[in-house]
């Protein structure tokens, strides 16, 4: 707790560098990720980051050998960074445009040419020595840690200018990311958005870079989204959604760090939109397996109940004595449920007031008996009009009729009941009861 | 047959367009009068909405131009509608129904602009006029597959435009709905919009059209459905590709020829 207000009172500069350089770059990557995301380019936002490496080693060449800078100026890097991003997507768009490759293809070249000339350039520099060089390497892996004031202004400025950008453009990128065809059918300029966006992405990826390094970049870009996109179906929310993971898991990280000294800030940021990622997978509501998993228990509790009120009407059919109490032995000798499962049934539909345990053994109530009449009346209905209407063979309709049964809505079964003219018999000659 | 009128809203002159350096539509020279329901028909493979998406510039030309209402594309942009085919986007897109009919107004709001109340009005009348007002706010890829097709409809529709260009509107739709959506098309050109339709049922032709285009890959017929509608011009629509055209055609993608001379 201690260290918990000591982090967000600012005391040292340093943290106050860290802890809004990494929610910064976390936020703005989140935000221009949303639409990376949508447009399916994924795999984008890796090669960029990939191939701002060249640039950036290019600008330090540059600043030292050229202009005979002693210290590597963080604008010309980011300047490099920048040119040589944007380069690898012009290339990438050639190459699918002009040759057969397709988009897979010509990210993975870009992805690998573009680095390998990067990581040739570093080595270069490496061999070269020079006092201002070490902390070049950093860009390879990200250093939060070593962001300095210098830094934290052109990260706001960039972001600043991302979201500003976002804000104004935010009905046209919606617009070329869903359909395209149509944008370029009213005339929208979409070629010139399509760059606006590249250029937010690729803008993007050169301020994170330097946080989380270039192997961890395309991270910040597309996990917020992919997490986001499990909470709504709304793309305003999505976005919002998606920056708010970004900021949390940018401060996370710089905290992680800072209570732990070893710990890289980078790293922990990815670590922890990672960790939301899965979350937002597994317990989202609605979309989430863990939601999905539970409805399915749901469902198969309720056949479950559902058929064994069925069985208890079958069983009174014959004597016309629904309501007599039946033991265990006359249940599964009907139908084979499995003894434990037919327990917690029988027991579920006592408490809701459907069953009665009698003693001499388990009985319908007046509502289980409206329920289960009504359970095989939808089944004796099926049959009929799967016979009628689909002309399926009488042998073959149980089954499916087995699973709709559950599903039938009170307005499909008044339809059914319409439609088919409220038969007596099913195609078994047993008789339908209303 | 080629029946050309003075005053058309879309005039075609001797277009050509390939695919991948393939030719698939040579030379197609055509008028549309005002009003009209229009039907383009053809086999797969004709090159139907080969031909609207080359009306609308969305793929470039070989040769020749079309203009509406004897304008160029760009100075009618507002009086023209495009509905793609529904399968061409993705519909788990994060967004609703009333969302993707508002898009046909960002034309006249602009760039960099929100909509406007006015707007909205206008993209829920829209949903209105195609029986989807329930859905207003559903989530796209919750609707059937006819319910999106309406949300396209709707959304042309509110582009208030004059001409509509629609590829396939009837395609995966069922039998009421198909009848709902010509019901509003109908309706369309009473009022004086001409409606531009890619369609592929042979059965419902005669029915719905009063305008018939017949392709493949060149125009075989152009003209009022009674005059084209003919037994002779549809088998030579249908007929089988001109085997000597195709060649040609494939002989030009496999040489790698330029489109155009220059």
């Amino acid at each position: 707790m201690e260290t918990l207000i000591e982090f967000f009172s600012f005391k040292y500069p340093n943290i106050k560098y860290v802890l809004f350089g990494s929610v910064l770059l976390a936020v703005s990557s989140a935000i221009v990720g949303c639409f990376t995301f949508l447009k399916k380019k994924a795999l984008v936002g890796d090669v960029v980051s990939h191939a701002v490496l060249p640039g950036i080693c290019l600008g330090y060449l540059f600043s030292t050998n050229t202009l005979g800078l002693t210290d590597k100026n963080p604008i010309i890097l980011l300047l490099g960074a920048f040119a040589t991003g944007w380069l690898s997507i012009v290339v990438i768009d050639n190459i699918v445009k002009k040759t057969k490759l397709k988009e897979d293809t010509a990210n993975g070249l870009a992805l690998s040419v573009f680095f390998g000339i990067g990581i040739l350039l570093m080595t270069f520099i490496q061999k070269q020595g020079g006092s201002s060089q070490s902390g070049l390497d950093s860009f390879l892996f990200g250093k939060a840690a070593s962001l300095v004031g210098e830094d934290l202004i052109v990260f706001a400025v960039i972001s600043v200018i991302l979201m500003i950008a976002v804000l104004f453009l935010f009905k046209e990128f919606t617009l070329i990311s869903f359909d395209t065809a149509f944008a370029t059918a009213i005339g929208f300029p979409v070629k010139g958005l399509n760059l606006a966006l590249t250029t937010l992405t690729v803008l993007a990826v050169v301020t994170g870079i330097q946080a989380v390094g270039v192997v961890l970049m395309a991270a910040m870009l597309i996990t917020p989204a992919a997490a986001a996109r499990f909470w709504t179906d709304d793309l305003r929310k999505m976005i919002i959604i998606a920056a708010v993971f970004g900021a949390f898991s940018g401060t996370a990280g710089a905290y992680i760090s800072y209570i732990a000294p070893s710990m890289p800030t980078g790293p922990w940021i990815v670590m922890i939109l990672s960790i939301i990622a899965l979350a937002s997978f597994f317990f989202s509501p609605g979309k989430g397996i863990l939601f999905k998993i539970l409805k399915r228990r749901r469902i198969q509790k309720l056949i479950l109940e559902e058929n064994i009120l069925k069985l208890f009407f079958q069983l009174g059919e014959k004597g016309k004595d629904f309501r007599e109490p039946r033991t265990i032995d006359e249940i599964t000798h009907k139908r084979a449920f499995k003894l434990q499962q037919l327990n917690k049934g029988l027991q579920t539909l006592k408490r809701q007031g459907y069953l009665i345990d009698s003693g001499k053994g388990w009985k319908l109530t007046e509502e289980g008996f409206v329920k289960g009449k009504r359970v095989l009346k939808l089944h004796r209905l099926w049959e009929v009009y799967l016979t009628q209407y689909l002309r399926i063979a009488p042998d073959h309709v149980h089954d499916d009729a087995e699973r709709i049964e559950h599903i039938i809505t009170p307005e499909l079964e008044k339809k059914l009941e319409m439609l088919l003219e409220f038969p007596d018999r099913d195609p078994h000659e047993s008789e339908i009861p209303y | 047959m080629n029946e050309q009128i003075e005053n058309a809203a879309v005039e075609i002159h001797d277009l050509s367009v390939s695919y991948d350096r393939k030719p698939v539509l040579w030379g197609i020279d055509l008028t549309i009068p005002e009003g009209s329901l229009v039907g383009i028909v053809g086999p797969n493979g004709a090159g139907k909405s080969t031909l609207i998406k080359a009306v609308m510039g969305l793929i470039p030309l070989n040769s020749g131009y079309a203009k509406i209402f004897g304008k160029d594309l760009d100075d009618s942009r507002h009086q023209v509608s495009y509905v793609p085919q529904r399968e061409s986007v993705d519909w788990d897109f994060p967004t609703s129904a009333k969302e993707v009919v508002l898009m046909g107004r960002y034309k006249k709001i602009g760039l960099f602009r929100r909509p406007r109340k006015a707007d909205v009005d206008v993209a829920m009348s829209a949903l209105e006029s195609v029986g989807m007002t329930p859905f207003a706010n559903r989530q796209i890829s919750q609707l059937s597959g006819g319910q999106q097709q309406r949300v396209f409809l709707a959304r042309a529709l509110a582009q208030q435009a004059d001409v509509y260009f629609m590829d396939e509107p009837f395609a995966g739709v069922d039998a009421a709905t198909e009848k709902a959506i010509f019901n509003i098309l109908k309706e369309m050109s009473t009022q004086g919009k001409t409606v531009i339709v890619v369609h592929h049922d042979l059965q419902s032709v005669g029915k719905y059209f009063d305008w018939l285009i017949l392709l493949n890959l060149r125009l075989v017929a152009s003209g009022k459905t009674e005059n084209v509608f003919k037994r002779e011009l549809l088998e030579e629509a249908y007929g089988g590709k001109l085997t000597l055209l195709s060649e040609v055609g494939e002989l030009i993608k496999k040489e790698e020829f330029p489109g155009r001379e220059k």
